[in-house]
Order: structure tokens, then C-alpha cells, then sequence
């Protein structure tokens, strides 16, 4: 009975560890992955508009356009500009590799552009005269841009307006 | 020998448990803590205060979600009635326009993405409604189509999700009370 209930205790107590464990790894390995299935980091990606086809990210909204730049901080800076579409939503967000959204941006604050400097704090980069500095928990990330589609026949209009924004890796003087 | 198999068995059993453990909270459980009806949202989606249960849910449901200031995310796997959306039944979603500066109604998948249709169609937002004379609306959720307000969804399961972007002080305050629509179940057919 005791050896039982030894065993018992002993499948309870692994069975903890490996749930709290694996519980704690998942938003960064899914993050992982969607970084990677987004393509080259530092790069900004413009994605086409949102169809049942679209397998990136889980529960797309289909009225929004999407762009994205993965990053990797690690030796460097992120010099993100954007024009503010006229006339609809728009937003820039940023989320660090365990998910969190950490800073973000619409187009009312935004008031016409923006131009961020994303690092880590101790970064040794040539700073861009204007931009903003935004920290970055981590050393990898996201940059998200929103685009609402308010209507049809915009599209064009807007498409060309959110595909002039723009991610720069700027190399740390160090490194 | 006997000891050495027993912790074995002991690290299998346990590590097994572990894992369908996570499984479970992560693909089977949703990630609302809120309730307004059948919809359900979080206060702590996309922000660093939310603990490992909400992120890993997030993660997997909703990743690269906004924090509720931005938007807020209301999402339904229930009509009004406790039953699950079913796409073999005819919905009605009725409700006034909710408190944001931009809203929409979209379907998913039990795969949490959108589900194949031919016209291309899988939300109804603040731009496409047509608004009763009262200012209210109803949205139609079926296989076939609806004359109005309509959104295609194809057999087996699926979810909705409400999304309010810029929503009012009212509603970021008091989440559980954002007027969010009713969903009727009309009639299944097979």
C-alpha cells in the first residue's frame, strides 16, 4: 500500500515538473516557429491579403492587412519607419519571443508617421536623429503592422500606402 | 533491477501525464477569463502580467493578439443557448453596434483559421453591416446563403470572434458588459 502510494506521488510530482515545464516553453517555441515560417529576420514582409489558405498565424482577421518584420537584436538595432495610411485603422505593434505585446502604435497617436529604434538596452548602434527608442525585452521579436481594409475599392490605395513602411538593421558599432 | 523499473515507470507515467496535461489546457481549453453570454474575453491578452496558463493559451488561439487598450477580443464557441456552433445550423447574431471605433464578426475553423468558401467571405465588420432602421443588426451564420449580413461557414464546428479595435472606455472598463450580440440557433439541418 505504501510503495503504491509512493508511486502514486512519484507519477504526480513528474507529471508537475513536465507540465509546468512544457506550459512555460510554449508561447516561445510557437513564437519560434511563426518567426521562422514569416521568413528573413530584419527584413520587413509585406503578406498578401488574408484567404483560408493563410497558415502563418492562427485566427487571421481577413479585413486587415498584415506586413511583419522578425528580429533578432542580438547584434544590432531595428530602425522600423511608416507613413500612416489616411482614413482607417492602422497600427504597429511589437511582441517579444514569449508573446507579449510590448509597445504599439495606432494611427491616431501615430499623427502621419512613425520611426522607431527598437533595441536592447546597452545596444551600441548609430542612432537615426528622430527616431524613437523603444526597448525590447528580448533579443528577438516582432514588428506587426495592422491595415484595415474600410473599403473594397481603397484597396489598392491603401495596399500602396502600408507597403512603403520599412525595417533597417542597423549592425552594433561593437560587433 | 525491480527499483530501476519503477522509477522508470514512474518517469514515463509522469512524464506522459505532463505532457497531456499541457495538451489538454493548451488545444482543448479556451483562453477567456470574461464572460458576456457565449462570448468570452480576456483583461491580460498580449500583456506581460498575464500568467503562463493565459500566454500559452494566447499563444496558441490568438497569437500576436493586441493588449486590451487596442483592441479587445471577444470570442464564441457556444451560441446563446450553451450548444456548440454548429455549421450544419442556421444562426441569427443580433445586437446593436458595440462600443468601438472599429468592429467585426469573423468565422473559424475548428483549425483556428478561416474555412474555405467560394465567395471569399468570412466576416462582417462596422463598414459592411446593414443596420436595421433601429440601429441594430442581424448577421446570418449558415452553409447557405443569406440575402443580407451574411457569413459562410461549413459543416462540422466553429468559433466567432468579435473584435473591437479602439474600443470605448465603457467596454475596457467593464468587459463583461459590452453589449455584445445574442447567438440565436434557428434551425440544424443535415
Amino acid at each position: 500500500m505504501k510503495k503504491l502510494l509512493l508511486f502514486i506521488v512519484g507519477v504526480l510530482a513528474v507529471a508537475g515538473v513536465v507540465h509546468y515545464v512544457t506550459l512555460i516553453q510554449t508561447p516561445g517555441f510557437i513564437m519560434k516557429r511563426v518567426m521562422m515560417k514569416m521568413g528573413e529576420e530584419n527584413t520587413i514582409h509585406h503578406q498578401d491579403k488574408v484567404t483560408a489558405d493563410s497558415r502563418g498565424v492562427v485566427r487571421p482577421s481577413p479585413d486587415l492587412l498584415y506586413s511583419v518584420c522578425p528580429f533578432d537584436l542580438t547584434n544590432g538595432a531595428l530602425h522600423v519607419t511608416a507613413p500612416v495610411p489616411p482614413g482607417t485603422y492602422w497600427s504597429v505593434s511589437l511582441f517579444d519571443e514569449q508573446t507579449n505585446n510590448f509597445y504599439v502604435k495606432n494611427d491616431k497617436q501615430a499623427k502621419g508617421s512613425v520611426d522607431l529604434l527598437v533595441t536592447l538596452p546597452m545596444a551600441d548602434v548609430k542612432r537615426p536623429s528622430g527616431a524613437t527608442e523603444v526597448l525590447s525585452p528580448t533579443a528577438k521579436g516582432l514588428v506587426l503592422f495592422r491595415t484595415l481594409i474600410n473599403d473594397e475599392k481603397n484597396f489598392a490605395a491603401i495596399d500602396a500606402v502600408r507597403r512603403k513602411a520599412n525595417c533597417v538593421f542597423i549592425r552594433s558599432r561593437a560587433s | 533491477m525491480r527499483l530501476v523499473l519503477n522509477i522508470l515507470a514512474v518517469l514515463i507515467l509522469g512524464t506522459a501525464l505532463g505532457l497531456a496535461a499541457t495538451w489538454l489546457v493548451v488545444s482543448r481549453l479556451g483562453f477567456g477569463s470574461v464572460s458576456d453570454g457565449p462570448w468570452r474575453t480576456s483583461l491580460l491578452v498580449g500583456s506581460a502580467q498575464s500568467g503562463p496558463y493565459l500566454r500559452a493559451n494566447v499563444a496558441r488561439h490568438g497569437l500576436l493578439a493586441l493588449a486590451r487598450g487596442e483592441t479587445m477580443y471577444y470570442t464564441a464557441d457556444h451560441d446563446s443557448g450553451g450548444e456548440w456552433l454548429d455549421g450544419n445550423c442556421i444562426y441569427r447574431i443580433e445586437g446593436r453596434e458595440p462600443s468601438a471605433r472599429w468592429w467585426s464578426i469573423t468565422a473559424y475553423g475548428p483549425d483556428d483559421y478561416l474555412m474555405k468558401n467560394k465567395y471569399n467571405m468570412w466576416s462582417i465588420s462596422g463598414e459592411t453591416v446593414q443596420l436595421r432602421s433601429d440601429s441594430t443588426f442581424a448577421i446570418t451564420a449558415s452553409k447557405h446563403r443569406a440575402p443580407t449580413n451574411w457569413i459562410p461557414v461549413t459543416q462540422g464546428r466553429f468559433s466567432l470572434t468579435l473584435r473591437l479595435y479602439n474600443p470605448g472606455a465603457g467596454v475596457v472598463d467593464d468587459p463583461a458588459n459590452a453589449m455584445v450580440p445574442k447567438i440565436r440557433r434557428v434551425v440544424c439541418v443535415s
